[in-house]
């Protein structure tokens, strides 16, 4: 007897149908899985096979050398005529040679020249060429080559605005080159230049016929090496990876292979160094020094770098227009406010590093002026603001000023720029502190001179010549004198200078500029940046103040 | 109207909002100071300064400098990087690659954890597991992507050893330029790379994504034709997937096109973070050194990717939900 109807059972087949079906896509989602599962487990493989296999390769053949070097920023360019920011010459350095260099306790050595010899009427240097130079290509580097590594980045039509074209050479007030034999070379300037033979030695040596072909965008991204090393590969924003140049003419480099990885977070900068993934780091924040030094497998190698913190007194017109602005003109409340900020505690509370306070704006190993620098004195500073008729009012505010300073562009800059505020508040200088934009908002202000009346800023010198870290100071019109300064007792020591090429005379006449530069009060004295480092243990590394990795 | 009409002026839109992109981006960026300072070294004079003004055409009013940059982009010319010295929209593609690739695991993470987690929820709507789902979607939505990129740093790279801490193996660039081989072959070594930024990026997305799809579902669950499915006999599975999902996904597919757009925007702190060279730490370098061409590619090739992308999703609609088309 049937009982079902035809419906009925076409009901139930269908279910059974279904039911099957749920059931192979369960099978078919199990072995999904299963398949997932066996990949991850073959990657996970694959990967320790990998490393194993670095491993047994290692066993056997001599281990490369590698130095790993966790950077902040990426290059900005790899084309020798237009690198510019401070890590990218790092990597520069390593790939191009340059006539002279400097060494790190700032003494200017021969490099690929022997020799250099200035001329008689002061306005050239003859270089004589190290013998066996070469390009990465192989062939010889010749006078010919040098000349193009002036001319190429001086060449208006090429539009370059790197530190070549965009510092160097018009500090120079380069003219050309002459080459006299494949290894002499003359590079000519306009007038003597005392600072000329450190201002060569920041040229990079290139090879004219590789460059020669090369579009400026392969350039930008493409390197032809002089140097001890060789770029194997950049990968933008991630690494770039150099290994030793086989061609270069000089004593091997210590490293095999040298990587610069990338890592703009300072925290994941910290773990990949005490992970032992990086064996040098820069830009180590205060608050992770203590956690480097205690991790037991690196540390953290400080220097006083070359760049100079103050706060400038922006005496342009324009600020005459409040009390503040027209007391910051009296050189003798300048000279007050020097007394009311303790340096050497900002830098501990808020560096987290010892430092000094800056006396002038020559680096220290440099300085033969005498000029000592200003101690807290803040009954000083008060006195000195009464005696020049600028007494507390009723409130206890003597006047009020604004300091701007920009955000993250120097290391804890607000915090230093709000303690200042505090500081001067002590002394009655109700101060204001606006943080600012460093790139949209600081920068156009300060090149406009704009920036003020008070104002935070770093200015990068050098280690091997006083009178490089004047040159901020060219003319009381220069476009770096951003404080408007325009002493005349102080801008006529230039041509003291440049009428003697007798560097005691110089010295001397350095003396007088920066005692005028003291007593007038410019700038408001902070510190020469402290520039921090991690260093695994596993290597020995010092950091340079000129804040170039360099790898002797 | 048609399915053509309707298509036109989805897309019609698309071009509108672009345009209005392009025109915001450019006013932001050129409202906020003379851009010549950029384009001049520091020691440059008033005249040399006035004389690159003329040169740039920064002199003109902005309208005319708008129009001059649309033309352009018109032409896929977005000037030069002022940092890189290379045509822009060259280099917003070339880091392309990894943002896509970052984006895209961390929305098949917050798809393929998220929707089982709210379907799972939803069954077992006021129980201890659905308080539990809810409760980590609801730590999931809270907790910052910064600081939990640094706590994976911190733990999972560092102190546990189990995935590398920073950096990247290219996988979808070698894929973009035809050579799967390669792609097949950095995979292994890509993973470990990829799971801490995705995951760091897609908590926020996949916590949405669970909450979402229950509160959906449960919506979903309430109606009658699932009463009537489930009268009919059908299996409670079929029910869920065939019946209830179907209709739920509706609103987890709207919210897909904008999660996206929420994702690419998220990527510049995880990029940061790990390390990862994509657009997003592009264009925060950008920024800061106010590289306008640069800036203004990647925004540009950004909307770009969002407005596509939910212009996808709107076709999508159309084919799930007829009732679209015939309103």
């Amino acid at each position: 007897m049937n009982l079902l109807t035809d419906c009925e059972r076409r009901g139930i087949r269908g279910r059974m149908r279904s039911n099957l079906k749920e059931r192979v896509r369960d099978v078919a989602l199990l072995m999904a899985l299963a398949c997932v599962a066996c990949a991850a487990t073959c990657f996970a493989t694959g990967a320790t096979g990998a490393t194993g296999a670095t491993a047994a390769s290692a066993a056997t053949a001599t281990p490369r050398r590698v130095m790993r070097i966790g950077i902040a920023v990426d290059a900005d360019s790899l084309d020798p005529a237009e690198t510019d920011a401070q890590d990218t010459q790092s990597i520069a350095h390593l790939l191009w040679g340059t006539l002279y260099k400097a060494s790190s306790d700032g003494k200017l050595d021969p490099y690929f020249a022997v020799s250099a010899k200035l001329s008689d009427d002061g306005r050239a240097y003859t270089f004589k060429l190290r013998p066996g130079l070469k390009c990465e290509n192989g062939a010889p580097l010749t006078a010919r080559d040098v000349a193009y590594s002036f001319d190429h980045p001086a060449d208006p039509k090429l539009k370059f605005t790197g530190h070549a074209a965009g510092f160097v050479l018009p500090a120079l007030r380069y003219t050309g080159t002459r080459i006299d034999d494949p290894l002499d070379v003359t590079i000519q300037f306009a007038a003597y230049n005392p600072i000329a033979l450190g201002l060569i030695a920041e040229m990079l040596i290139f090879c004219r016929a590789p460059y020669e072909a090369m579009t400026p965008e392969f350039a930008a991204s493409h390197a032809s090496a002089t140097g001890p090393y060789r770029l194997v590969e950049w990968r933008r924003d991630d690494r770039i990876v150099l290994e030793r140049n086989k061609s270069y003419g000089l004593p091997a480099p210590p490293y095999d292979d040298v990587v610069f990885r990338v890592i703009p977070e300072a925290s994941t900068r910290t773990a990949e160094l005490l992970a032992g993934n990086i064996d040098i780091m820069s830009g180590v924040v205060a608050d992770q020094i203590d956690a480097i030094n205690h991790s037991g497998t690196a540390k953290v190698e400080s220097v006083a770098s070359i760049r100079r913190i103050y706060v400038g007194f922006n005496q342009k017109a324009k600020f005459s227009d409040t009390p503040g602005g027209r007391a910051i003109k009296d050189p003798r409340v300048r000279r007050a406010l020097q007394f009311a900020i303790d340096v050497p505690t900002l830098c501990d509370a808020l560096l987290r590093t010892p430092c000094a306070r800056m006396a002038t704006m020559i680096f220290p190993p440099n300085d033969k002026t005498g000029i000592r620098a200003d101690p807290y004195d803040p009954d000083r500073a008060e006195q000195l603001l009464d005696q020049a008729g600028y007494k507390r009012g009723a409130d206890g505010v003597r006047f009020a000023l604004t300091l701007q300073t920009p955000r993250g562009r120097y290391p804890n800059d607000v915090n230093i720029a709000l303690a200042i505020a505090q500081y001067l508040g002590d002394i009655g200088v109700k101060t204001q502190v606006d943080a600012l934009d460093f790139a949209s908002v600081f920068v156009p202000l300060v090149r406009k001179h704009d920036a003020g009346p008070l104002f935070l800023m770093g200015s990068s010198g050098a280690s091997w010549s006083a009178l490089y870290d004047l040159a901020d100071f060219p003319a009381a019109d220069g476009g770096a004198n951003y404080t408007d300064f325009a002493d005349p007792e102080f801008f006529a020591g230039w041509q003291q200078i440049e009428q003697t090429h007798d560097p005691a005379e110089q010295a001397k006449a350095v003396r007088a500029m920066m005692n005028v530069f003291h007593e007038r009060g410019t700038w408001l004295n902070l510190y020469f940046l402290p520039d921090l480092y991690g260093v695994s243990n596993k290597i020995s590394w010092q950091p340079r103040a000129d804040e170039l990795i360099v790898l002797d | 109207m048609g399915l053509t009409g309707l298509l036109a002026k989805r897309l019609l839109r698309s071009v509108v909002v672009v345009v209005g992109v392009t025109i915001v981006t450019f006013a932001t960026l050129h409202l906020g100071g003379d851009p010549t300072y950029l384009y001049v070294g520091e020691h440059a004079s008033a005249e040399e300064i006035a004389a690159t003004r003329v040169k740039l055409g920064f002199d003109q009013p902005l309208t005319t400098q708008y129009l001059r940059f649309a033309h352009g982009l018109a032409h896929g010319d977005l000037g030069d990087s002022l940092t890189f010295h290379e045509p822009a929209l060259g280099v917003v593609l070339e880091r392309f690659p990894a943002t896509l690739e970052l984006t895209l695991t961390a929305l098949s993470l917050a798809l393929a954890i998220g929707v089982p987690l709210g379907v799972f929820a939803a069954l077992h709507r006021g129980r201890p597991l659905d308080g539990g789902i809810m409760l980590l979607a609801l730590l999931g939505q809270s907790v910052p992507s910064f600081w939990l990129g640094i706590m994976l740093v911190l733990f999972v790279g560092l102190a546990w050893h189990w995935l590398p801490i920073s950096g990247r193996v290219p996988l979808l660039d070698p894929l973009f330029a035809g050579d799967w081989r390669t792609a097949w072959t950095n995979l292994p070594q890509a993973l470990p790379f990829l799971v801490m930024p995705s995951v760091t990026i897609a908590v926020f997305s996949l916590a949405r994504t669970a909450r979402l799809v229950r509160s959906s579902l449960l919506e979903v669950l309430s109606q009658d034709y699932v009463r009537t499915a489930r009268a009919k006999g059908l299996s409670e599975r079929r029910v869920i997937v065939h019946h209830a999902l179907r209709n739920a996904w509706l609103p987890v597919l709207t919210m897909l096109g904008l999660e996206f757009g929420f994702l690419l925007s998220g990527v510049v702190v995880v990029e940061t973070v790990f390390s990862w060279p994509g657009v997003g730490r592009l264009v925060f370098n950008a920024i800061n050194h106010r590289d306008i061409p640069l800036v203004e590619a990647a925004v540009i090739v950004f909307s770009l990717l969002f407005v596509s992308v939910n212009l996808l999703v709107d076709l999508l609609y159309l084919r799930l939900d007829p009732r679209i088309r015939l309103a």
